[in-house]
């Protein structure tokens, strides 16, 4: 495009673009400025409404006459700019281009924050302290931070944003919560963790298959007040917890038998039998008690020790159920990696076929998956009633979604093959800081409900997209 | 009955089969549901699964294995912003709160379309923070259940006649699906959630064509909403994961395929209605203080037989192919509607009384007298016996004639099957009327 009527400099008083979209444009943001600047004004309760409604007036005009002053300045070089020769100016457009399509995540992604701290700092009056302000700029740090190492970590980026995101959480909690880094608090954290992460273990196998598995509440729910029934019974209460275990892999066991032919629907399949399972241990417990779905018993010492939050390992003040989260951890870890199990798990949740075709038996991986995530959802009913003191059927139901949560944010894909647990310890991690971070600012727990519902979306979408349909035909 | 048409629609055999027993059972073991008072209610209770249903079945037909987990919170929350609209007074006219109530919802669908479409994250994600995110601000809306609904729709759940708004409602809702079928955006629907990459390299416009599917959806979860704020005429923000399990319930037990493109607003029917019936059947029992418990084991236990059974369908539909879902319709229809007539005019039974739980097991569970039917039946002469009885003879002769000539040349019924189905709703709808002493002509003394 050649312009044969280069513009006279128009830099007037009243500048005008040429462009009326740009005006719009500029028009808006003037808009947008005046009306975060009334929120402050209104926000300080320093001025009287006059003041601030003609502060805010001018800063509309003043703003508008600024960008359109800039935007003026940007016609003048761009029409420079077409006096260059067309080398040089493709040249010169490909590197801005090339910038802005490197950054634009990045660049919106600190925008959104810096518009969300303003919005929040002119809204809540006693959110306005320089702790905030030094959590907000090293969180700022941090993002320019993952965005620009991030790309040197390609196999495991998403453990890489995760670790990240888990950092910023422990940096703004200690700068914004009195008492966050204390002893007991990172326990009781970890303690948590440890439930949740034990919980995880089956669905991050069962998804590394490409299924899932949503019977694991109701299976925590149910060998919670099986086990307590079985110990008022008079059974000792290690067989007990043996048998309690024995039964969940039963569970999963039927699980991946009934689901195999019908993978598409593993979900409906796993939901319909925790139902009955939840159904139907609760109908066994109270049977001929007084007091239907509630077991009333006295928990052993040693299974309250295991998982109370003042449990002692060996004398450490530390809850076993957290040094057994670790092991558990670190056998599933190398396991998955250095195993020919581990090994061919990956490769049957990459491609089914060219893993038969290697002779690996898709049917007993599948079924032992969901053995593996029966016995561990059992596992961790029986320690949450080490834990409790007392036997409960809801006490499975947060997890019927944060498990999964924790294996999306982790980053294990839900499509099978990708992921492992070491991404899903990351991820149970990040929920329990930000719960303990959302308790801490006092929100409430609907609202913390709100807030994992809307995060869980972003997260997936910086790295579980699934590809275009044009790229699949 | 050829093979190709009769395995198209073979999935619905499982339901009409298994709704036609349940209907049979429910009747006999709750006669009070053959009443005016009773299917009125009957239907205000089942109207906002059924929709809910239809809800979750377009998403279902649009594949990508769409399960909108999040359909009850959604419900709810549509419940609790009109509700607590009507408390502050903002919201009266009918047609106000049915804007808000359908524009929520397909905002909210919408939403989830753009979200599926462009950020690409599977479905099944979408609707779990959907579940997440619904649940928290429902509760943030309306902390406890309470409130008032619209002062419009307060007898609209009093279940005192057949014919209330809400079967208004319902027949809009499955009329316009059946509307939506004839247009050609409904077969790119289909084709879309059979084979989406098929659709897409023959040119449909799976963008459009999902987004609208979701629209759909949100019509019909608008429409569910309403209807369960009539029947609850308050808020409640808590009770959405319930009709989630029981409306995905449904649309399994439906046939509906939720891997996609198969599916309807009859087998989304009639999964719903026998979801109600199972619960009604099993509300008939006395299991005392384990009701609640037994109720969620056969709900779950339900969901995985007729999910496994659905494998079965191909090889069921094979053997017995000349069983037609139309015909078996028919047949099972006829023989549980005489069934309800049986019990709607025989007048006079006993109310059954709870058993006290006491004595043995099997007693205290499963004892539990069923309804007595009354066996003597309107003073006839031999004459008009006999004439009766040769009069119902000649028509069963003659339907049986026509249905077995027609399954044998694979022909539909065509008006006679029409007339004769009216006939027997018609006698029904006259049976309940005169036994509820609705009727002021023919009364019996």
């Amino acid at each position: 495009m050649s312009d044969e009527n280069p513009r006279t400099p128009r830099l007037s008083l009243l500048p005008v673009p040429g462009s009326l979209a740009v005006i719009w444009l500029n028009l808006g943001l003037s808009l947008v400025i005046a009306a975060i600047g009334l929120g402050v004004g209104f926000g300080q309760d320093l001025l009287p409404a006059q003041q601030v409604i003609l502060f805010t007036l001018l800063l509309a005009v003043i703003s508008f006459l600024a960008l359109n002053y800039i935007a003026v300045a940007f016609e003048e070089r761009i029409a420079a700019n077409r006096a260059k020769s067309d080398d040089e100016h493709a040249q010169d457009s490909s590197r801005a281009r090339g910038l802005w399509r490197e950054n634009s995540v990045l660049i919106i992604a600190m925008v959104a924050l810096l518009v969300l701290y303003l919005l929040i700092t002119a809204g809540v009056p006693s959110f306005r302290s320089i702790n905030n302000l030094i959590g907000f700029l090293v969180l700022e740090l941090i993002f320019l931070f993952a965005f620009k190492v991030s790309g040197y970590f390609a196999a495991g980026r998403s453990a890489f944003i995760g670790l990240i995101v888990l950092f910023a959480l422990v940096i703004i909690s200690a700068f914004s919560i009195e008492g966050f880094l204390s002893g007991a608090n990172i326990r009781a954290i970890l303690l948590f963790a440890a439930f949740l992460g034990i919980a995880c273990v089956g669905q991050t196998l069962v998804a590394l298959m490409g299924g899932l598995d949503l019977s694991i509440p109701y299976v925590v729910g149910s060998s919670n007040i099986a086990l307590l029934f079985l110990i008022t019974l008079g059974v000792p209460s290690y067989v007990a917890f043996g048998f309690v275990l024995i039964l969940g892999g039963l569970v999963g066991l039927l699980n991946g038998v009934m689901s195999y032919r019908l993978q598409g629907q593993a979900l409906i399949v796993t939901l319909g039998s925790g139902f009955a399972v939840a159904g139907f241990t609760q109908i066994m417990t109270s049977i001929g008690s007084e007091y239907a779905g509630n077991v009333f018993g006295t928990v052993p010492g040693w299974l309250g020790n295991l998982a109370a939050m003042n449990g002692k390992f060996f004398g450490l003040p530390v809850p076993p159920t957290i040094i057994i989260w670790i092991v558990i951890a670190i056998v599933m870890i190398t396991g998955l990696r250095t195993t020919a199990w581990g090994r061919n798990l990956y490769a049957l949740g990459g491609n089914r076929r060219s893993a038969s075709l290697i002779g690996v038996s898709e049917f007993k991986y599948w079924v032992g998956c969901y053995v593996l995530s029966g016995i561990f959802a059992a596992l961790t009913g029986s320690l949450l009633l080490g834990w409790s003191g007392g036997a409960f059927i809801g006490v499975g139901d947060p997890y019927l979604f944060t498990t999964l949560a924790a294996v999306v944010i982790g980053g294990t894909s839900l499509l099978g093959g990708k992921g492992g647990y070491g991404f899903t310890v990351i991820g149970v991690l990040v929920l329990q800081v930000l719960t303990s971070f959302l308790l801490g600012i006092g929100l409430r727990y609907e609202w913390q409900q709100f807030i994992f519902g809307l995060l869980i979306l972003p997260m997936v979408a910086l790295y579980g997209r699934s590809p275009h349909i044009r790229a699949t035909v | 009955m050829s093979q190709s048409s009769s395995s198209a629609s073979a999935y619905l055999l499982v339901p009409i089969l298994l709704i036609s027993a349940l209907t049979a059972t429910a009747v006999i073991r709750g006669p009070n549901l053959v009443s005016v008072p009773g299917l009125g209610s009957a239907i205000n209770v089942a109207a906002p699964l059924i929709l809910a249903t239809y809800a979750l079945m377009v998403l279902a037909v649009a594949g990508r294995g769409t399960v909108d987990l999040a359909i009850g919170p959604l419900m709810a929350f549509i419940n609790v912003v009109v509700v607590r609209l009507a408390t502050e007074g903002w919201l009266t006219s009918p047609i106000a709160t049915f804007i808000v109530a359908l524009g929520l919802g397909m905002m909210y669908q919408f939403l989830f379309a753009l979200v599926v479409i462009y950020v690409r994250v599977q479905p099944i994600i979408v609707a779990l923070s959907g579940f997440l995110a619904l649940t928290g601000i429902n509760l943030v809306i309306l902390p406890r259940p309470g409130g008032i609904a619209p002062p419009f729709m307060a007898d609209w759940g009093a279940g005192t006649s057949i014919f209330s708004p809400v079967l208004l409602i319902l027949a809009v809702a499955t009329a316009g699906w059946y509307i939506f079928t004839a247009t050609s955006f409904y077969s790119n629907l289909r084709m879309m959630g059979y084979d989406e990459r098929a659709a897409w390299t023959s040119g449909v416009k799976t963008d459009t064509v999902r987004i609208g599917a979701h629209l759909i959806a949100g019509i019909y979860a608008g429409l569910g909403a309403i209807c369960y704020t009539a029947l609850i005429s308050s808020g409640d923000p808590s009770r959405g994961q319930g009709v989630t399990l029981t409306a995905v319930t449904a649309l399994v037990l439906g046939g509906v395929a939720l891997s996609g493109g198969r599916g309807g607003a009859a087998s989304a029917l009639l999964g719903a209605v026998s979801i109600w019936l199972i619960g009604y059947v099993l509300a008939t029992f006395n299991f005392g203080a384990i009701q609640a418990f037994m109720t969620q084991m056969v709900y779950g236990l339900i969901l995985v037989l007729s999910l496994l059974l659905t494998l079965l369908v191909p090889l069921i539909s094979r053997y017995v192919s000349f069983v037609s879902p139309g015909g078996a319709f028919v047949v099972l229809g006829i023989i549980v509607t005489g069934i309800m007539i049986q019990v709607a005019t025989h007048g006079t039974y006993t109310e059954v009384g709870q058993i006290a739980a006491t004595g043995d097991l099997s007693e205290k569970y499963f004892l539990n007298a069923p309804a007595q039917v009354n066996l003597v039946g309107p003073s006839l002469s031999w004459t008009q016996g006999a004439a009766l009885l040769a009069g119902l003879a000649i028509l069963s002769l003659v339907f049986v004639a026509r249905m077995m000539d027609a399954e044998a040349h694979a022909r539909r019924l065509g008006l006679f099957m029409y007339v004769f189905i009216l006939g027997m709703v018609a006698a029904l709808f006259v049976a309940v009327l005169l036994e509820s002493g609705n009727l002021p002509v023919g009364r019996m003394p």
